[in-house]
């Protein structure tokens, strides 16, 4: 039974995983910065809905409000610090080293703001348990599957059959074709910026009702993430979902085994050896 | 007297790893987010010996400069089959596997408590107790690392270096060997990093997790880009004058549970704004 238990807390997280995972591949396969202030913004989601539960308003509030908050905030992040730079086609490094700026400054602001210390949201809503033949989810935990597939079977709607998502496609394989086809790349970087955010936000706020929130928490996450979007393939959204699953089961199997402090570390152990044995991933398109 | 002597210390300490953190990001173009690991495997293995009375300090500085230089060599050969982000997410990785591992280990690490009651340095017989003997012992290794950086910058090796950063490619093609440029220079960061650590922990007496965390390396880069990256005298400047900001912090009235929040976050600002506004640093070249 605690096998099963282990399996389904892993499946969960790993769905929350996913949904940051697949929006920063949309970012990175789109714009091609490493934009690691998506740690920044999921974190601040989570404290924004903390902030409004403190408010008197009930926390699945957040769910709809942050998302937005969270849009603006990227597309102004796209706006002021990745357009400027990079029309002054400042190099990758500069790109990255502005962005975990930023990311500083985003987790020290929140850090000094809420203290450093852990904040549980106090909502009775999210301690309510659902008994799923002998494995006990919270209701945070089943809106977190709920919501991360619904997400992602958006996203995978937009990216395919809108218009925006055709944009999107384009400009990522050519910016150049699609600048002189009148694409106008800057504002699809700006759109995707935004959804991106607005994506992150949502496991943002439901991660800190279930575990808690932390000021420098999101960057381990992320960059779980980003090793999902690595080893599943960059640009392919359904191997970052598949991948971020797979790693947080593991992770939580691993606990029978070890004790969890170590599960971080073992993970960024496989990845370091999967750089060296097979670098481009296994679900990599070609080209 | 005695604040100045600290500040002086701790800023020649800063230097010897801006080197290793220079001479890694800056001359060979190995964005590693990893050297604060480096430094604090330095500072654990000095701490270790001399706490527990395995060497004097002299060869306990020289196994720290050892076991920096393998590990520096090991974690710096993803960067000779993956490139770019896929290294910085690597290097990420080494980092949060190294927290892990200097906050769990606790046999050898102490844990997140750290290993405190490190005795000072000795050096022929006597003990290094007074402020102006540490700065001496300090600034001495300083000066020392400099004049080998500064040779180095000017030596062929050097030029090869730099040469590497520009273009692998047309360095493979003349015929030169660009792994053993890179595993070179990996060697050199890591014995600089070695050096400081050991310093670190001899003149704070105490080592503790906190110090080497991803905030660590965030502070290597922003000394390291603020002073100017590529130059001696770049990484000369970075660490005075952001060591001395803490102290024009203290003169704002900040509650001190903000205090350290507010400093991270000051550098990251820092970083944000000169890659915006002057990319090549106080003394530097253009990134």
């Amino acid at each position: 039974m605690l096998l099963l238990q282990l399996l389904v807390n892993g499946l969960v997280t790993g769905c929350a995983l996913a949904v940051v995972s697949f929006s920063f591949s949309l970012v990175y396969s789109t714009t091609r910065v490493f934009h690691v202030v998506h740690a920044g913004l999921y974190t601040l989601a989570g404290y924004g809905a903390w902030s409004l539960e403190r408010a008197g308003i009930p926390a699945w509030w957040g769910l709809v409000v942050l998302p937005l908050v969270c849009a603006g905030l990227g597309a102004l992040v796209q706006l002021w610090l990745y357009a400027p730079l990079e029309q002054r086609r400042a190099t990758h490094l500069v790109m990255l080293i502005a962005s975990l700026g930023l990311l500083a400054v985003v987790q020290n602001a929140i850090a000094a703001v809420y203290t450093p210390n852990i904040l549980q949201f106090t909502d009775p809503w999210r301690a309510r348990t659902v008994a799923l033949g002998g494995v006990v989810l919270t209701a945070v935990q089943v809106a977190t599957v709920v919501l991360s597939l619904v997400v992602f079977g958006l996203t995978l709607l937009l990216t395919r059959r809108t218009l925006l998502g055709k944009r999107i496609r384009a400009v990522a394989s050519n910016p150049f074709l699609a600048e002189i086809t009148r694409l106008r790349p800057g504002r699809t970087y700006v759109a995707v910026m935004a959804l991106a955010s607005a994506l992150v936000a949502v496991p943002g706020v439901l991660v800190g009702m279930d575990l808690g929130l932390q000021p420098y928490g999101g960057t381990t996450v992320l960059l779980t993430g980003t090793v999902a979007v690595i080893a599943g393939g960059i640009g392919s959204l359904g191997g970052a979902f598949l991948l971020s699953v797979i790693i947080t089961v593991l992770q939580n199997l691993s606990l029978l085994v070890m004790p969890g402090q170590w599960s971080v570390g073992i993970t960024f152990l496989v990845f370091v050896l999967f750089m060296l044995l097979r670098p481009r991933g296994l679900f990599a398109r070609a080209g | 007297m005695d604040y100045f002597y600290s500040y002086a210390t701790l800023a020649a300490i800063y230097v010897v790893l801006g080197l290793s953190t220079n001479l890694l990001v800056g001359i060979v173009g190995i964005f590693s987010v990893s050297q604060a690991a480096i430094f604090g495997v330095g500072a654990y293995v000095t701490g270790y010996c001399l706490v527990n009375e395995v060497v004097g300090f002299v060869p306990a500085m020289l196994l720290s400069a050892l076991a920096c230089l393998l590990v520096n060599v090991v974690v710096t050969l993803p960067a000779l089959r993956v490139s770019g982000d896929y290294f910085v997410v690597t290097s990420f990785g080494i980092q949060l596997l190294a927290t892990a591992v200097f906050t769990n280990w606790t046999g050898a690490t102490g844990g997140a408590s750290g290993l405190p009651g490190v005795p000072p340095a000795s050096l022929l017989g006597t003990e290094l107790v007074e402020a102006w003997q540490n700065l001496a012992l300090a600034l001495g290794l300083m000066a020392l690392c400099c004049l080998l950086f500064h040779l180095l910058l000017r030596s062929p090796y050097g030029r090869l270096l730099r040469a590497v950063r520009e273009d692998e490619l047309a360095v493979a093609a003349s015929g030169k060997g660009v792994l053993r440029a890179k595993v070179g220079a990996a060697a050199l960061a890591g014995v600089f990093g070695g050096v400081g650590g050991s310093l670190y922990a001899v003149f704070l007496s105490f080592v503790d997790p906190s110090s080497f965390d991803l905030n660590g390396s965030v502070l290597l880069l922003t000394m390291v880009v603020v002073g100017g990256a590529r130059t001696l005298l770049g990484s000369v400047i970075g660490p005075f004058l952001l060591l001395a900001l803490p102290q024009v912090l203290t003169m704002v009235e900040i509650p001190t549970t903000a205090a350290a929040a507010a400093r991270q976050g000051l550098y990251g600002a820092l970083l944000i704004a000169f890659m915006v506004f002057r990319p090549q640093g106080l003394a530097g070249e253009k990134l």
